[in-house]
């Protein structure tokens, strides 16, 4: 702001001069025509009034007129939307399900895609695309002149013992310089020192604070202290901070990774592990995806036998948000993008509200247009009202933001990255002020625009009469078209996602899941390294748990469909060799007790299922393959009596059974799509385990056929597991079709999300077609009357009003059938079983958009029947 | 002479902007001269009021209407003298215009009555 006078004290010095100077010219003027000095000096004074008072009003011209003149349209307004509770009521309410709703969602989507990562640097965090086993890890650790890279397993299980019940926690290895790498500082005591990674000097642990806190009654001088791990005793070296939960929240331990090259197995081809990194200074990400293509033919050749020519080949370098982020962001960013459609709708509803509004204040305005208030000064007081309306609008909507969030954080997956970095921060609350003021600009403008062009003269001029405008109705029907095509494309992205989910919860995964129980029982590995004590322990406890009562049936098996887990080993099919060099194919390994498939209800297609001959250590080795894994191998044959083995193996086993296809990976899918079969051996001593061990696994998953959905049996299985040994923790007791609800967790959480998105559009868009019709029909009254005194029926008139409702509602499907048909792609990697032009769901929501559009016309249909001739024609 | 009162017309807001950019028409005016000239301009019945006289010349002033300086006048006397600026002369153009529309919407709603009231 410019002040041509300088500072306050010099104007109000020259104000006083040039009022001095206008009473000496006047008093001058007064001696001229004859009065007396002293008389003109007084009669000026007089007429001039209070000198003081006039300075000072004058001298507040020159004040923040802008602000007062602010305040001024705050009052204006907030007094003329306290006049107007309903509508308030209505704009305010729809407006903070609009902005509440990208709250919530755009609050995700800070927390997990745009907040930095909580480490030191966390720009120069990178990343493999790919998993690599401990050789690699070393070799290129050597190599790398980019990055220092360190090594993270997945969440591993260790069972903590001989510290009360024995319980089982989940960890991770880690390379030494880990916490170094990130930048972490341990709450207590220390983090890894270098070389604690090699063997013999592994034997510690830190714990996570949470651990500390809850396993070890927040101890102070828990550092120092032994506890055994799997059997192993390792020293609590340290605790860290509660905000440290890299790699995951669930992380209680972590423990160093156990790099022993002459554990060849492990080295080489087990303990796959995602590499993390920090770009050295100078290097830049382009660099360190160049050195990782160049270092992979030194990883290959560090092998002691020879990889497929292709391993490793799609590994490259992301930044570390990026790989922990992963799939989500796809996700999340659709997600914003459907609500801030819903946004959109909102707007428009608002803005044909004010739109029906500004007629009614024409009058209004155009008084204050001939007292003098400029356009731009209308305009603003208009504005003042929509962005108010929109504050309003948006400090509710933090409310539905708050509830809402705390909703879709329950009903996510668990397993979504980073949720727990999700919350309502300050750069989130930024995002709504800005939002909320954006909206009321937004839909406030083309009203304001409209109402601030009126006609002075003609408004005036026709007195008390209502002057129709066209192009405010014309506007307003624009909007509805709009709305209505919006909140198409919504409702069917919507429609497509439910009826993939229904699909998908249609679809039998392979097993029946009612009336299981699990069970996770966990001996360490050590455990059954002695020959035969695994089977006796497992024999023992099937028998036990056999004689629970409520309990039919049981058996074991290595890992759960669906359970998340899995082994993997390559094999070899007979009838297949493969050539050397290529792509050995690669089997999804299941472990079962006899009666596991008859639980689990998995159908013996051909052959037979396993049985206790099958695991007596002198009977012939044979396994159990699945039907797609026999269709694959076998086409159009027998595959029972052909034969396979593992790749490390030479006697080949016979296939004596096959059967059905079961969910293994996901709800979508059954095995992983770079898993060529699924093959079933006895757990026993004839057992294919991936690490190539000898011994069959030691951890196990009881599955436990009941009479009816009963828990009761969790803790007899656990006095019956202590009894045949203390050091075993059971865990995990649940139903097994919660496994299978958890599996469709994700898909049905992004349905819900669309179907709540869905439903608002729809009644927003019912509203806003009810608003315009009954706004059209009020000011049509007397036209109305007109044709009924000449005689149209009340059917004709409902005709009249639902038809202009059901035009209106259908150009907005037609709009919206194309965007749909446009932006629904968008969302092909979320359905299932459907395609994103599912004629059926276009056709369902069209119809569904076209019953709500003709309900909302209904009313406002209803008042036009009612009009009374009589009264119309007089009217006005 | 006391002037009689009565004869004094409370001006709308705005129209007082109106006149005073109307005046500086005519050329460079200090206050008390523009008063003046209302004055005639108007037979004697638009009395401007010094306590709204100034706050719309600084007003005025403020929104670059029109701009001020100070002058010796005739007699040597320093006087703060406004002229019209060239965003004044445009809006005095459209203020003219806005007046003719109003007083036709007066006219226009008077009119009637008047008649009546003659017949």
């Amino acid at each position: 702001m410019k002040f041509p006078w300088g500072d306050g004290e010099q104007r109000k010095k020259e104000l006083n001069e040039e009022i001095a100077s206008h009473l000496q010219l006047a008093a001058r003027d007064r001696e001229s025509r004859g009065e007396s000095a002293a008389q003109a000096g007084r009669a000026a004074r007089r007429e001039l009034g209070n000198a003081g008072v006039i300075q000072d009003v004058t001298h507040d011209q020159w004040a923040w007129t802008w602000l007062e003149d602010l305040l001024q349209d705050l009052r204006y307004a907030t007094r003329t939307l306290r006049k107007n509770p309903g509508f308030t009521m209505i704009a305010v309410l729809t407006l903070a399900l609009g902005i509440g709703a990208n709250t919530a969602i755009f609050s995700l989507v800070n927390g997990v895609l745009l907040r930095p990562l909580p480490y030191a640097q966390p720009d120069r965090l990178v990343g493999t695309t790919q998993y690599y086993p401990k050789g690699p890890l070393v070799v290129m650790r050597q190599q790398s002149r980019t990055m220092e890279l360190v090594g993270v397993s997945d969440n591993k299980e260790f069972n903590l013992t001989g510290s009360g019940d024995p319980v089982r926690l989940i960890g991770n290895s880690v390379s030494a310089d880990f916490f170094s790498m990130l930048g972490a500082q341990p709450a207590m005591g220390r983090t890894f020192h270098d070389g604690e990674d090699q063997p013999d000097k592994d034997r510690v642990v830190i714990l996570s604070r949470k651990l500390w806190e809850q396993r070890f009654q927040a101890d102070p001088n828990i550092v120092g202290r032994w506890i055994t791990l799997e059997g192993v005793d390792r020293e609590i070296v340290g605790v860290m901070p509660a905000e440290f939960r890299f790699p995951s929240p669930k992380t209680e331990l972590w423990v160093p990774l156990h790099l022993d090259p002459r554990d060849t197995g492990d080295y080489w081809g087990d303990s796959y592990m995602a590499l993390i990194g920090r770009l050295r200074s100078g290097a830049t990400l382009e660099q360190a995806r160049a050195e990782l293509k160049t270092m992979r033919p030194l990883v290959l050749a560090a092998y002691a036998w020879r990889m497929p020519d292709n391993s490793f080949v799609n590994a490259t370098i992301v930044s570390l948000e990026e790989a922990i982020v992963g799939d989500a962001r796809g996700k999340l960013l659709i997600l914003l993008g459907a609500v801030s459609l819903l946004l959109l709708i909102a707007c428009a509803n608002v803005a044909n509200l004010l739109l029906a509004r500004a007629t009614t204040r024409e009058r209004e305005v155009a008084v204050r247009v001939a007292l003098g208030a400029s356009r731009w000064r209308i305009l603003r007081q208009l504005i003042t009202e929509s962005v108010l309306l929109s504050l309003l609008g948006g400090a509710l909507g933090i409310g539905v933001a708050v509830g809402g969030l705390s909703i879709m954080k329950a009903s996510l997956p668990a397993d979504t990255p980073r949720l727990e970095d999700v919350a309502l921060d300050g750069r989130v609350l930024a995002f709504t002020a800005v939002l909320a003021i954006l909206t009321g600009v937004i839909f406030g403008l083309v009203p304001a625009l409209g109402a601030s062009k009126v006609d002075m003269t003609a408004t005036l001029k026709s007195g008390g009469q209502r002057n129709a405008s066209g192009g405010n109705h014309r506007a307003s029907k624009l909007l509805v078209v709009g709305e209505v095509a919006v909140s198409m494309i919504l409702v069917i992205a919507a429609g497509l996602l439910v009826k993939s989910l229904w699909i998908l919860s249609g679809t039998s995964p392979g097993f029946r899941s009612e009336r299981v129980v699990t069970a996770r029982i966990t001996p360490n590995e050590m455990f059954c390294e002695v020959p035969g004590r695994c089977l006796a322990f497992y024999d023992e406890l099937l028998q036990r748990t056999r004689a629970l009562p409520g309990v039919k049936s049981v058996a074991a098996v290595n890992g759960l469909p669906l359970g998340g887990g899995a082994e993997i080993f390559p094999g070899a099919i007979e009838a297949h060799p493969t050539a050397a060099g290529a792509h050995v194919p690669m089997f999804w390994e299941k472990i079962v007790t006899r009666d596991y498939l008859q639980i689990m209800n998995i159908p013996v297609l051909r052959g037979r299922a396993f049985t206790d001959a099958d695991s007596a250590a002198d009977a012939q080795a044979v396994v159990i393959v699945s039907k797609t894994t026999a269709e694959h191998f076998w086409p159009g044959k027998d595959a029972v009596g052909e034969h396979f083995r593992p790749a490390w193996e030479k006697e080949w086993r016979t296939v004596v059974g096959v059967v059905g296809d079961v969910r293994e990976f996901s709800i979508t899918q059954n095995a992983a799509s770079w898993i060529d079969g699924v093959i079933y051996t006895p757990y026993g001593p004839h057992a294919i385990r991936g690490s190539g061990a000898a011994a069959p696994p030691a951890e196990m998953t009881l599955v436990i056929e009941t009479a009816g959905e009963q828990l009761q049996i969790a803790g007899e299985l656990k006095n019956t597991v202590a009894s045949l040994n203390h050091d075993v923790p059971v865990s995990q007791i649940r139903p097994l079709k919660n496994w299978v609800a958890e599996a469709m967790a994700e898909p049905r959480s992004t349905s819900a999300l669309f179907a709540v998105f869905a439903g608002l559009a729809l009644l927003l868009g019912a509203v806003g077609i009810y608003g315009v019709v009954s706004y059209s029909v009020a000011q049509r009254t007397r036209e109305i009357g007109i044709r009924m005194a000449l005689g149209a029926r009340r059917q004709e008139v409902l005709l009249l009003v639902v038809g202009q409702g059901a035009k209106l509602a259908l150009a907005g499907v037609a709009i919206g059938i194309a965007g749909g048909l446009m932006l629904t792609r968008l969302l092909s990697g979320l359905l299932y079983g459907v395609y994103a032009t599912d004629p059926l769901t276009y056709g369902a929501v069209a119809i569904l958009l076209m019953f709500v559009a003709l309900a909302a016309c209904f009313l406002p249909a209803r008042r036009a029947m009612r009009v009374d001739p009589m009264v119309a024609l007089r009217y006005e | 002479m006391k002037q009689p009162y009565r004869n004094r017309v409370e001006l709308l807001q705005g129209t007082l902007d109106l006149l005073i950019l109307q005046t500086l028409r005519w050329g460079a005016q200090h206050g008390y001269g523009i008063a003046l000239a209302i004055r005639a301009n108007s037979g004697d019945i638009l009395q401007v009021d010094t306590g709204s006289l100034y706050p719309a010349l600084h007003r005025l002033e403020r929104q670059k209407l029109i701009a001020a300086e100070w002058k010796l006048s005739e007699n040597n006397q320093r006087v703060r003298v406004y002229r019209l600026s060239v965003a004044g002369k445009k809006k005095l153009a459209a203020e003219r215009s806005r007046w003719a529309q109003i007083s036709q919407a007066i006219a226009g709603i008077l009119g009637p009555a008047g008649e009546e009231s003659e017949a």
